[in-house]
């Protein structure tokens, strides 16, 4: 039990946020993407969060019950969403198929803006918590210099 | 017996550790705002030590021997009891951290954290004062 737990902990949560950034990012800039390496159009990609102990094994067994569950957050993994591709009459369009039909990713930008938002206000509280630590730091610190 | 340093230094101390304790459980649920399945945790400590610290003033038991038990209030060995949500939250559209209340508990125990490190800085300062004026 320190701050710099506090500290730590903040800083996975800021980790995974913007990891959930990259992501998005991601998914904005291939909206209109119709050829990976992979062949077929850009799939969207989201990301999925699980908590994470603080403390090592060593060091949790030697805390008492309440900072054992300590939790920070990690990034589970970056999954493929596997909805369906937009299929759009473009003719004229070099990926175009023989019926003269795109596949197109079907990424929404509001759903993606929305999770932006979300993404940055959940990185924001992250910073909040830092400042708020600092705070009590330095305060605990001005103790001594009566 | 009076010493130097009066209780309330070590219980305002003590108190002072407890809501550090509560900060790491509230940036815990903070940093947790977006992943399913985790259940916030807070840490209650109000009502135990006003009960506790009561144990004086609803009178003393009388001590025949020293070694019996002393009913006095000690900062050493008490502690908070932590508390897990019942279950977490995991409807579809909600976070699983409240992070309004979150972010609210946040600065409500900054801000009693920075008072009570306050009023620690002014007991020295009285203290210092005292030591100081008297020798005058």
């Amino acid at each position: 039990m320190d701050f710099m737990t506090a500290m730590d902990i903040s800083s996975s949560g800021l980790k995974a946020q913007r990891a959930q950034l990259n992501v998005i990012s991601m998914n904005m800039a291939n909206i209109r993407t119709t050829k990976t390496a992979d062949g077929g159009p850009y799939q969207r990609k989201s990301v999925s969060f699980e908590s994470t102990p603080v403390y090592s094994p060593f060091a949790q067994e030697m805390h008492d019950q309440l900072n054992r569950d300590l939790h920070g957050v990690k990034v589970l993994g970056v999954t493929a969403d596997q909805r369906p591709f937009k299929q759009v009459y473009e003719p004229h369009h070099p990926d175009a198929n023989d019926l003269g039909y795109v596949t197109y990713p079907d990424i929404n930008v509001v759903e993606e803006m929305t999770n932006m938002m979300q993404a940055m206000r959940g990185y924001e509280a992250n910073v909040q918590t830092i400042q708020a630590a600092k705070r009590m730091f330095q305060k605990a610190l001005m103790i001594g210099n009566g | 017996m009076r010493g130097l340093f009066e209780r309330h230094i070590q219980l305002t101390g003590k108190v002072m550790d407890l809501r550090l304790q509560r900060q790491n459980l509230v940036t815990a649920n903070i940093a947790n705002v977006n992943t399913p399945g985790y259940k916030a945790q807070s840490l209650e400590f109000e009502e135990k030590l006003q009960s506790a610290l009561n144990q004086n003033a609803l009178g003393k038991m009388t001590r025949t021997a020293s070694d019996h038990m002393p009913t006095e209030f000690s900062t050493a060995g008490f502690k908070g009891d932590g508390l897990e949500a019942f279950k977490a939250r995991e409807i579809h559209g909600q976070d699983s951290v409240n992070l309004d209340k979150e972010m609210a508990e946040n600065a409500k125990n900054t801000m009693m954290y920075n008072a009570l490190s306050s009023i620690i800085k002014k007991n020295f300062q009285g203290m210092t004062k005292v030591i100081q004026e008297g020798s005058k």
